[in-house]
Formats: C-alpha cells, sequence, structure tokens
C-alpha cells in the first residue's frame, strides 16, 4: 500500500522499498512519501522493521553487512540509492539522532560542531551555527556559559538534545530519530517530545516509537509497519480512533490498554 | 500453570535471617581461608622477584658510577655510554617502523577490511607473537642482512626489531578501535562522516589510551630483546656512524658478558646492563599507567 502525504511539496520518497537480510525480508514492498513540515511517525511492534526502515532513508543501512536494498528513495527528485550518489552526502543531508544518546567524548561545543567541522566550514561561521543548533535543539539556554565542559557531564536529555543539534547544525531538511526518548526519564522525553513539536515546522521529521502515546502527542501523521509491510498510514487522529486495518487496532489497543 | 506460594511451615525471623546450615559454614570458612591463602601466594609469587632484584643489584652497584653510565670512550670497555646511546636510537628507530605498520594494519583491519580478511590478519598476527623471536631474528638475518645486503648493521637490527613490535602494536590498535562502541561509530557516518574522518576525529581520541599503552608494552618487550638483535647486527665499541654500522645493545652488552669470570669488571657490567633494562621496562610500565589513568578520565560515561 502506498502513502499519500497529503500535500504537494515532498521532500522524501520511498518508493517500493524492500529490505533483505540473508534469511528473511525485512522490509516488503514500502511506499510511503514525507511532506515538508511534517512528523510522521513509524509505529509497529518490535521487529516489524521500523529502525530498519528509518535507517534506509539516509543509507545507514548499509553500515550492517549483509542487508541488500531494493526500491528508491527519491530526495528532493533524486534516488539516494543511485550508483553515482556518495553516501556521505546523503547523511549529511538527511540527519539522524538514536536511540541512546551519543555523544563524542569531547566539548559540548565540539559536539554541535562536529558536522560542520568534516564539511570544511568557515571558523568564523561555526560559532554562529552551533549557536542556532543548540537553540533549536532547546539546549542553549542551559548550556550556553559552558559550552566547553565535557559533554559527558551532562544529563542523558540533554545529551540527546545535543545530539539532536549535532543533527541540525549542518542544516539538513529531513531528520530521522529512532526512538530518541527510549533511554530517557519521563521528564526528559517531555522536553525532547518539546523539541520535536517545535522542530516539525521547519523539517521533515520520521520519527520511529513503539510508543503509541508518544505518536499521539507529537505526530501529525502515523505509518504503521507490521512484518516488514506497512499496513495502515493516515492523520495521527484517525489512525488512532479509526484503524482501518484490524492488525492497527490490536497494536493500539494493546499499548493503550 | 500457576500455584500460590504456600509457606512450608512458620518460620522465626532467626531462621530466616541467619543462616547457620553447614554448607554455608563451609562456604564463609573457605572464603576466610582465601582471604589468607592469597596474599600468601602473592609473596611466593614476589620473594623470587625480589630475589633477582636484590641478586641483579647486588653485582651492579658495588662498581656502578656515573662514568659507566656516560662514558662513550671507546677505549674504555667497561662503560655503557654507547650501548645506552646505541639502544635508545635502535628503539627510536624500531618504534618508528612499528608504529606506522601497526597502526595502519590495525585500523585497517578493524575498520575496512571484511570480517573474513580480517580474520586471517589476526591470526598471522597472533602467530607473529607466538614466533619464538630467535626465529624472528633468522628472519632479518637472512631477509635484511643477506638478502638485501645491509650487513650485519643498525639498519637490519632496528628493523627486525621492528618486525618483533608490530604485531604487539596491531593487536592494541585493532582492538582499539575493534572496540569503540557501535553507537559512537553510527553516530560519526549518521552525521556524514567519510571513514577516514571517523577514524581520525572521533576514533582515534577514544582508542588513544589503548593505543599508547600497546606503544609502551612493546617497547618494553623490545628493549629486553635479545635474539633478533644479536643475530641481525655485531658488537660495536662505537655510536653507529652510519645505519650500515654494526651497533651495540644493551642486551647484547649482556649476552656477550655474561659468561666472563666472575668479579671481573666486565660481569659486572652485564649486571649494570641488567639493572638498568630493569628499571627502564619498570619505568616504562608505571608510565603507561599514568597517562592513560589521566585520558581514561576523559572517557568516563563513554562506555555505559
Amino acid at each position: 500500500m502506498s502513502g499519500d502525504a497529503n500535500g504537494h511539496d515532498v521532500v522524501v520518497s520511498v518508493q517500493h522499498l524492500t529490505v533483505r537480510a540473508p534469511q528473511r525480508t525485512i522490509l516488503d514492498d514500502v511506499s510511503l512519501d514525507f511532506a515538508a513540515s511534517s512528523l510522521t511517525a513509524v509505529v509497529g511492534p518490535s521487529g516489524c522493521g521500523k529502525t530498519t526502515f528509518v535507517r534506509s532513508l539516509n543509507r545507514m543501512v548499509e553500515l550492517t553487512p549483509g542487508l541488500e536494498v531494493d526500491g528508491a528513495v527519491v530526495y528532493l527528485g533524486q534516488d539516494i540509492y543511485d550508483p553515482r550518489v556518495n553516501p556521505v552526502m546523503v547523511r549529511r543531508r538527511i540527519g539522524m539522532v538514536f536511540q541512546r544518546p551519543t555523544v563524542f567524548p569531547t566539548s559540548i561545543f565540539e559536539n554541535a560542531a562536529f558536522g560542520l567541522r568534516l564539511i570544511g566550514e568557515e571558523i568564523s561561521e561555526i560559532e554562529r551555527e552551533v549557536e542556532e543548533a543548540l537553540l533549536r535543539a532547546g539546549l542553549w539556554e542551559e548550556v550556553k556559559d559552558d559550552l566547553d565542559r565535557p559533554a559527558l557531564s551532562l544529563s542523558g536529555g540533554q545529551q540527546q538534545r545535543l545530539c539532536i543539534a549535532r543533527a541540525l547544525a549542518t542544516q539538513p531538511r529531513v531528520l530521522l530519530l529512532d526512538e530518541p526518548t527510549s533511554a530517557l526519564d519521563p521528564a526528559a522525553t517531555q522536553r525532547v517530545e518539546a523539541t520535536m513539536q517545535r522542530l516539525k515546522e521547519d523539517y521533515v521529521l520520521v520519527l520511529v516509537t513503539h510508543n503509541v502515546a508518544q505518536a499521539a502527542r507529537v505526530s501529525d501523521r502515523i505509518a504503521v509497519l507490521h512484518a516488514g509491510h506497512l499496513i495502515e498510514v493516515g492523520p495521527t487522529a484517525e489512525v488512532l480512533e479509526r484503524p482501518r486495518n484490524p492488525l492497527t487496532a490490536e497494536f493500539i489497543t494493546g499499548r493503550f490498554s | 500453570m500457576a500455584s500460590a506460594f504456600v509457606f512450608r511451615r512458620a518460620e522465626t525471623a532467626e531462621e530466616l535471617l541467619f543462616d547457620r546450615s553447614l554448607r554455608t559454614r563451609w562456604r564463609l570458612g573457605l572464603d576466610r581461608a582465601l582471604g589468607w591463602l592469597l596474599p600468601l601466594l602473592f609473596l611466593v609469587a614476589i620473594v623470587p622477584i625480589l630475589d633477582l632484584v636484590y641478586y641483579i643489584a647486588s653485582h651492579a652497584l658495588p662498581t656502578l658510577t656515573w662514568t659507566v653510565l656516560t662514558s662513550t670512550n671507546p677505549y674504555d670497555p667497561d662503560a655503557l655510554g654507547v650501548p645506552i646511546l646505541s639502544t635508545a636510537a635502535i628503539m627510536a628507530l624500531a618504534i618508528a617502523v612499528a608504529v606506522g605498520l601497526g597502526l595502519f594494519g590495525g585500523v585497517a583491519t578493524a575498520e575496512f577490511l571484511p570480517e573474513r580478511s580480517a580474520g586471517w590478519v589476526r591470526t598471522t598476527a597472533n602467530m607473529l607473537v607466538g614466533t619464538p623471536s630467535v626465529v624472528l631474528g633468522y628472519f632479518g638475518y637472512f631477509l635484511l642482512v643477506i638478502t638485501f645486503g645491509w650487513g650485519l648493521s643498525f639498519l637490519a637490527g632496528a628493523v627486525t626489531l621492528a618486525f618483533f613490535m608490530t604485531p604487539y602494536i596491531f593487536r592494541v590498535v585493532d582492538l582499539a578501535y575493534s572496540s569503540i562502541p557501535r553507537p559512537i561509530r553510527e553516530a560519526a557516518y549518521g552525521s556524514g562522516a567519510r571513514p577516514y574522518q571517523y577514524v581520525l576525529r572521533v576514533a582515534a581520541p577514544i582508542a588513544f589510551p589503548q593505543i599508547l599503552n600497546g606503544v609502551f608494552l612493546a617497547l618494553a618487550i623490545g628493549v629486553g630483546e635479545t635474539a633478533p638483535i644479536v643475530l641481525t647486527t655485531t658488537q660495536s665499541v662505537i655510536f653507529p656512524p652510519t645505519v650500515f654500522s654494526p651497533v651495540t645493545f644493551l642486551t647484547g652488552t649482556i649476552w656477550e658478558n655474561f659468561s666472563q669470570p666472575a668479579g671481573s669488571p666486565a660481569l659486572a657490567l652485564a649486571f649494570q646492563a641488567a639493572l638498568l633494562l630493569m628499571i627502564v621496562v619498570v619505568g616504562l610500565n608505571i608510565l603507561v599507567r599514568v597517562i592513560s589513568a589521566r585520558y581514561q578520565k576523559r572517557l568516563e560515561g563513554l562506555y555505559q
């Protein structure tokens, strides 16, 4: 089944995406469009392929040996799996945040500046762009006075927002979030969720979560994966209140009750 | 099938909280006995080492003077100045070559080679570590001294020693890079790092303390090696003027002098060289602990 982005400004278009491991098919013919200024939550039971799905949107799947990708992921009209496309360039335009905060053992500033240093950004620009990224990630007020502190001294929630800032610093249009709050406590989760809600005005956000309540709180659209198939996609309220697929209903109620 | 938990009988708090069974008493007794036994075993292990230190020091110290350590006069056979300087020079060249090869090979194996080829490389390195150094010495002799025509020389000795130390450094580099937490690696690549940027900017600072450890370990092992050196170079009373000149080495001095008559200055020289080597090795070990402890502090919280 295919998902419509309900808009004309499609940034990422996933077309017949199939990912195979040596023994099994992880994703089977998934097609889904992502429009600008949107937050799509990808939900499903564990093992349904949602992490693989989001990792195939910036070619991170290729870091796992043995996976084979078929189909196309079209970013602004260009298939990122085109052999001429360098995956490094894709990942610089489509940022990613992981389950556990993955700060590097350097200062807060250097973490936020990481992507900028990779692309050889002008030194004079870096400071301004780091501040901008930290502001957008909702961390600036907490860290602006000690940017030289080791990033590992921050709390888990702050580290995760620092990772968001790191991904935002290179000004991507798309941000992939793979269960970004699963390792965080409720207060930190709430702050990361607030950050996501703010960010969706300007970015294409794809949020993988096993938490339907979180999807209900922050997303405009829900895509449900089940055993590698996209079984349902639609506006969040609609999917949660009137799921069309019985499996969706089962998954949602199982999680809610 | 679920069944409710049932108390078999009424138990007093004493019965519940104080375990006086025979088995427990036996275990506690054993625990206490081992608490005495282990320090005792430690003593048993350390006595021969202390005895060795005493034995060497008692032969070395009576005639040890500042001149013995510093004189480079070629007509003074009972001085260590030339062997010390020569050893430092050989170690410098050998460690430079070994670090170069080890870093390159280790990073390539950990980060770039497919799993199967990496396995082969690791097996080869392990075999090299297990190869007796005398075999490596003969290899250096036939390849460098004879085939390459370098003669019994400083260069042949240093390069053979480098071959000997490389697998140690290789293993440490490989392990350090392989054990970088996967999320860190993915975060770097996910931010659009090119492989060399990951290796240099993200992984290198994390792997550094371990690699430094390995370099010092290789130095400590290499400086105490005899066979690779005595087979590929020959004694000299002066510091080698060119890389193709023969060169002397501290362990070589021990090798040459330890069969000298008891009480002779030549035998004392062997003990003095041995004492010096021991101090260097212990010093290297202490240094590596201090340095890696300092760097490790920076990485706290990374491997949670």
